[in-house]
């Protein structure tokens, strides 16, 4: 048996961005539809079956969208060198390459540099009512004799030539592979004379249909290379209705403004639209773990499924309205084509900071949660940028952080809403301040802190503004989503069975309960916190005490901080065990802040929750990096320890300093 | 010499030359700034910088340290 003849024959999808390339293979690819990083590499490519209906086996590959054969970035050369052979799949049987009409030229390169190398090429024509709205048309038929290959129209957003376009693919995967042969045409004097040829080619493909068909077509073409060559012509004009809007959305001062407003929307849309839905999420969870807890009974596998996986599932779950909120607007910003407008806008001020336009979003989405955030970081091409907007997003105050600063608001301001949200919009606003002089101090010392130099640039095309598709956005949002959950989960659920076995071992209640009736239900509230009080968590606590007294805390916050290892929020129910709160959840935040107010430190008698340190943990967890999916993720982003260990120092050395300096300088002021 | 970033919002200018020698100049070319091209500078974001280009009937976004590659000269001038 051949192994040639049993592989899976594979359809490579290649396109520069914004050609359509993406939403053509939501219309291709079948329900099997997988994100995966190439191998080595944190550049994403999806891979899926077609959709049953067009009855064709084979694999169905998108890559990420480029803009010629040419690596300019490391990145790029690992997409590029996969086009070619790629380690799983091996070399694409046929390549399907988008090029969007009304970019005809511009696009038309990376398809000449496709077919040249000798793969099997389709070309499809995308946004043919663009260039229709133009008045002109391209003649595909004899464009596909002059290039040499198949050429078809397609319009993936309605669905029009896609039959036509898997009967060719059908076709030509019968046909016997050519030669696949790298060119090497890489100099910029190459890129210019392909586009030579291209501009010839373009006078005889592209159709004006304002002109009368019965005229002579020597006469017609003569006419059409004037207003080809004409100053103004129609084709060589961006799309009107865009340049309108563009006239508002990017003027000069009007620009930013409306920029300011749209973030703002969608920043609060994250917090106000998906707290209710993760307060069910929340209350979901405990459901269920007070279900599996009361059937299987009294014992430690029952509190361990309960606690330790369901409690860190939903750990993982209860951010996921945030998350599915934030990619759902930011696919429809971008489906709409204002995205790339936005990256324009804010590019000049973070340049300034060594990082670039395309840092906004990965920055903006820190605010729900780093690790969608660093995976968003890819979009970046420019190593050193992408790496110093992956070191300051863990710095966005991001949602887990919201369920601690509720608690230590609620405490230092009881009952004045008003005030307390001033404060925690200061909070937000303080954390990218201090992002941006961290970038900028960084960037300072590029050399030694990132260990590299090189050229930055922002180039990027300004797409056509469209009414976004909301298949397509619901389709990337589920991705997104999927991914989060295969990303983030593992380490989620893991550490917070760690931290099960932590609190819950080894386990001797020393409690005496004899003077106590049997049934008293504070006889088991009794246990279980003798239990974290015995715990090894506590050794761990008791051994960081020295640490925490310079604070003004003792073992019982330090066991806390560790807890947040899991997820920062996690602060709040692991103080809730240790004060012994057993209240049902409505009463639990009231309750866990009356046992702060009463708490001591054992040995002086002190207040261990007073002003002072109450305001020094904010200060604490507005600086510290303390989640262990986000040092996870940037390891795996940043393919090393280097970037994360200097996180680690960096930001929980400061916390540590600056909780110091909040607390003692707040007592030397008298406020306690 | 004058290069695309010395152009006024709305002005418009042929391309002369390409100055191989900028590290940005290959990704220039790839996006379709060839000489005898004709482009607009359509808006400025705030600073004057990025600037928004008409080129080949699409808009592109340049910085003007990208755009400093490509040097124009007005169709008057012709």
């Amino acid at each position: 048996m051949n192994i040639e003849t049993e592989r899976k024959k594979l359809v490579t999808l290649v396109g520069p961005p914004n050609s359509g390339k993406t939403t053509l293979f939501n219309a291709l690819s079948g329900k099997k539809h997988k994100t995966v990083n190439y191998p080595g590499a944190t550049i994403e490519y999806s891979i899926s079956s077609f959709l049953d209906q067009f009855s064709l086996d084979a694999r169905l590959m998108d890559s990420p969208g480029i803009i010629s054969l040419i690596p300019v970035s490391p990145d790029e050369k690992v997409t590029i060198d996969n086009l070619y052979n790629h380690p799983d799949f091996g070399k694409p049987d046929v390549v399907v390459v988008t090029v969007d009409s009304s970019q005809f030229s511009r696009h038309l390169l990376l398809a000449r540099q496709i077919i040249d190398s000798g793969f099997k090429t389709i070309v499809v024509l995308t946004m043919n009512d663009l260039l229709k709205e133009k008045n002109f048309e391209i003649d595909g038929r004899h464009l596909s004799v002059m290039l040499g290959c198949d050429v078809i129209k397609c319009d993936p957003r309605s669905g029009d030539g896609i039959d036509s376009l898997i009967g060719l693919i059908k076709t030509n995967l019968e046909i016997n592979k050519e030669q696949i042969h790298r060119k090497n045409r890489h100099s910029e004097d190459d890129i210019l004379c392909i586009y030579r040829e291209i501009e010839e080619l373009e006078k005889k493909v592209l159709r004006d249909l304002n002109e009368n068909h019965h005229e002579d077509p020597h006469i017609a073409k003569a006419n059409k290379e004037l207003v080809i060559a004409g100053r103004g012509s129609g084709i060589k004009m961006p799309d009107s209705l865009t340049l309108k809007i563009d006239s508002v959305l990017l003027h000069k001062f009007w620009g930013i403004f409306i920029f300011m407003v749209i973030m703002s929307l969608m920043f609060t849309s994250i917090f106000w639209v998906a707290s209710p839905v993760m307060d069910l999420v929340d209350t979901a969870i405990h459901s269920f773990e007070s279900f599996v807890n009361n059937g299987l009974g009294d014992n430690w596998y029952s509190d361990l499924i309960a606690k330790g996986i369901i409690g860190g599932l939903g750990v993982v779950l209860v951010f996921l309205p945030q998350i599915v909120i934030l990619f759902f607007v930011l696919g429809l910003l971008e489906d709409s084509g204002y995205l790339a407008r936005g990256a324009m806008i804010i590019d000049k001020p973070l340049s300034m900071l060594g990082l670039n336009g395309r840092s906004f979003v990965p920055m903006l989405s820190g605010f729900a949660c780093a690790i969608p955030a660093i995976m968003a970081a890819r979009t970046i091409q420019n190593k050193r940028e992408r790496y110093l907007t992956i070191f300051i997003i863990p710095l966005m105050s991001c949602s887990a952080r919201l369920p601690v600063y509720g608690l230590l608001l609620a405490f230092l301001f009881p009952g004045k809403y008003f005030l307390s949200g001033i404060i925690l919009s200061l909070i937000y606003i303080t954390g990218v301040l201090i992002s941006l002089i961290v970038a900028g101090i960084i960037n300072r010392y590029k050399k030694t802190l990132l260990n590299f130099e090189d050229n930055s640039s922002f180039i990027m095309e300004l797409p056509v503004y469209r009414v976004p598709k909301i298949s397509n956005v619901f389709k990337n949002t589920y991705s997104n989503a999927v991914q989060y959950i295969q990303k983030a989960g593992p380490t989620i659920i893991i550490f917070s069975l760690i931290l099960w076995l932590l609190t819950n071992f080894p386990g001797k209640p020393t409690v005496d309960t004899s003077n106590l009736p049997k049934d008293d239900p504070s006889v088991s509230r009794l246990i279980e916190s003798e239990r974290i009080n015995n715990s090894y968590a506590a050794e761990i606590g008791k051994i960081m005490e020295p640490v925490m007294r310079p604070l003004g805390l003792d073992w019982r916050v330090g066991v806390s901080l560790i807890a947040t290892f899991a997820a920062r929020e996690v602060f709040v129910s692991s103080l809730a065990l240790i004060f012994k709160v057993t209240e049902s959840d409505d009463n639990m935040s009231q309750s866990l802040i009356n046992e702060m107010k009463n708490a001591k430190i054992k040995d002086t008698g002190q207040n261990l929750f007073t002003t002072a340190t109450a305001a020094g943990l904010i200060v604490f967890f507005m600086l510290a990096l303390q989640c262990i999916s986000t040092i996870a993720i940037t390891k795996k982003e940043t393919g090393g320890w280097r970037i994360p260990v200097l996180q680690i120092i960096i930001y929980t050395g400061a916390a540590y300093i600056m909780t110091f300096i909040t607390v003692n300088g707040l007592r030397f002021l008298g406020i306690n | 010499m004058m290069t695309v970033a010395d152009l006024h919002s709305g002005q418009t200018a042929i391309i002369k030359n390409i100055d191989f020698s900028h590290p940005s100049s290959c990704r220039v070319v790839e996006y379709g700034f060839t000489p005898g091209q004709e482009l607009q500078v359509i808006n400025k974001s705030i600073f004057n910088d990025p600037l928004s280009v008409s080129l080949r009937g699409a808009l592109i976004a340049i910085r003007k340290q990208d755009a400093r590659c490509i040097e124009v000269f007005l169709p008057n001038e012709h």
